[in-house]
């Protein structure tokens, strides 16, 4: 682990501020700022912890980075890097089987055709659901769904990996199997964004923390000493 | 993601949607068939034999009539909620939004075309004359297509902001339905509602389709011309509007 320092910077966050509308009335909105000032850099092969209390707009934050939202004001800067969500059956039509989910989930995420069929036996293989991989998905367990889904989502290989608290899925063998992909990734050169509230888990693998307070970053730096100063508030 | 990515997704999702749609019930496929047959099987029992509208041509008139407008009916409004249908989605991934409607109006046309050859079929077998003219039904047919996807699109971004459209788009289809000449000669209308008639694009349409199928000679290119200055307009809207808030949509839905 270098000096996040010495690294290139993958996606630059400068005085982003996010709001969304709150209805109050026919024709009066209020605007509420999730995120007011946030900056931060995100720097290449890193593992970036994000912490704060519930409804600080963390999931917010991974979407922005995501590029699924933009900010209402200040910039993402993305330095040619792809940067994607680990969302699970993202597109999954209950009729189709596991099968067809898969390469239609694929495509949403940003693979071509190819791409997918192309690792479809490793993804096969991976959700380890034997036949039922040809049957309709309503027909699944929620564990067998998440499964295929995660199967999915974890060989769409972006060039930033932004995990919201999801780090192991199904059943206790699959669970297991999951999160060691996930440490194996994050532990890889990948760059991680990893918003989660296990303490243990952003002491073990996060490089640099950032911890979200009232709309901006409350502290930065090491994860010992963010969580120390996050735990105390 | 490259713009052939997102062709092929459009014809994969176009493709899921359509499957999916066969396996929910038992006879499947057929229904993309038997469902406009009953369909228009109504609007016979109502006007053929309940109201005696049932003089000659009748039939083949009200069929292209109908034919061409339920490709309208379904694909205008369910693309107008292609955004909203898709939540789960826009909020997990960032695809641009200007595919969601094309997505849509890929999957119902695909339907239309099985039902338009069995028109075709039809006007054939019951007397219908091919006819040169016949050669302009590609045009026809896509610039339907592009109406309605700049329609639905256009709706489609808007909807996001005004949940509350969806309810007068429903009863805009219906009046648009009535006023279209689907069960009515246009041309038998006074001068002055014609006009008024003529300012629902659709109604040009169907009129053109007679024209072309029915009696065998050229569409009213003019009229045409003016239907395609439209879609363009509202094309333009719709996928500006869809750009700008491209990004903003996660948030507001």
């Amino acid at each position: 682990m270098g000096k996040p320092q010495d690294k290139k910077v993958a996606l630059r966050v400068e005085n982003v501020g996010v709001s969304y509308h709150r209805r109050q009335g026919f024709f009066k909105k209020e605007a509420f700022w999730a995120l007011e000032d946030v900056s931060f850099d995100v720097f290449h092969g890193e593992t970036l912890g994000v912490i704060g209390r519930n409804g600080v707009g963390k999931s917010t934050l991974l979407r922005l980075l995501a590029g699924i939202i933009a900010p209402d004001k200040g910039e993402v800067i993305n330095h040619g890097v792809s940067a994607s969500l680990l969302s699970l059956q993202a597109g999954f039509l209950g009729h189709l089987t596991g099968r067809e989910n898969v390469v239609l989930s694929g495509m949403m995420l940003g693979l071509s055709k190819q791409g997918v069929l192309a690792c479809m036996d490793e993804i096969e293989a991976y959700a380890d659901i034997g036949s039922h991989f040809d049957q309709p998905v309503h027909g699944y367990s929620s564990g067998m769904r998440a499964r295929v889904g995660f199967s999915v989502a974890i060989h769409v290989d972006a060039d930033v990996i932004l995990l919201d608290e999801v780090l192991g899925v199904g059943d206790e063998d699959f669970r297991n199997k999951s999160s060691t992909t996930i440490r194996e990734k994050i532990k890889s050169d990948k760059t991680v964004v990893l918003v989660s509230h296990q303490k243990g888990l952003i002491m073990d693998v996060c490089d640099r923390v950032v911890w979200i307070d009232k709309g901006s970053v409350a502290s930065e730096g090491k994860p010992t000493a963010v969580l120390k100063k996050y735990l105390k508030s | 993601m490259t713009k052939n990515n997102y062709v092929a997704l459009i014809f994969q999702k176009a493709l899921g949607d359509l499957v999916s749609e066969a396996r929910r019930g038992y006879m499947g496929m057929l229904w993309w068939v038997l469902e406009p047959v009953l369909y228009m099987g109504v609007f016979y029992v109502v006007f053929a034999i309940v109201f005696q509208r049932g003089e000659e041509g009748f039939v083949p008139f009200l069929l292209v009539g109908l034919v061409v407008w339920k490709w309208f009916a379904t694909t205008v409004p369910q693309c107008a909620n292609s955004l909203m249908a898709n939540v789960g989605l826009i909020r997990q991934v960032y695809i641009p939004k200007v595919v969601l409607p094309g997505m849509v109006v890929t999957a119902s046309t695909m339907k239309f075309l099985i039902v338009f050859v069995l028109l075709l079929l039809f006007l054939l077998v019951s007397g219908s004359k091919l006819s040169i003219a016949w050669v302009s039904l590609p045009v026809l047919l896509l610039l339907q297509l592009f109406m309605m996807l700049a329609i639905g699109g256009f709706l489609a971004a808007l909807v996001p902001f005004l949940p509350d459209l969806k309810l007068m788009i429903d009863n805009g289809m219906m009046l648009m339905f009535f006023l279209s000449g689907i069960f009515f000669d246009i041309s038998h209308v006074s001068p002055t509602a014609k006009t008024y008639l003529y300012l629902n694009p659709m109604t040009g349409m169907i009129d053109s389709y007679r024209h072309v199928l029915l009696e065998g000679v050229w569409p009213d290119w003019w009229m045409l011309g003016k239907i395609w200055i439209f879609s363009c307009v509202v094309f333009a809207l719709g996928w500006a509007l869809l750009k700008k808030y491209d990004r903003v949509y996660a948030k507001v839905l």
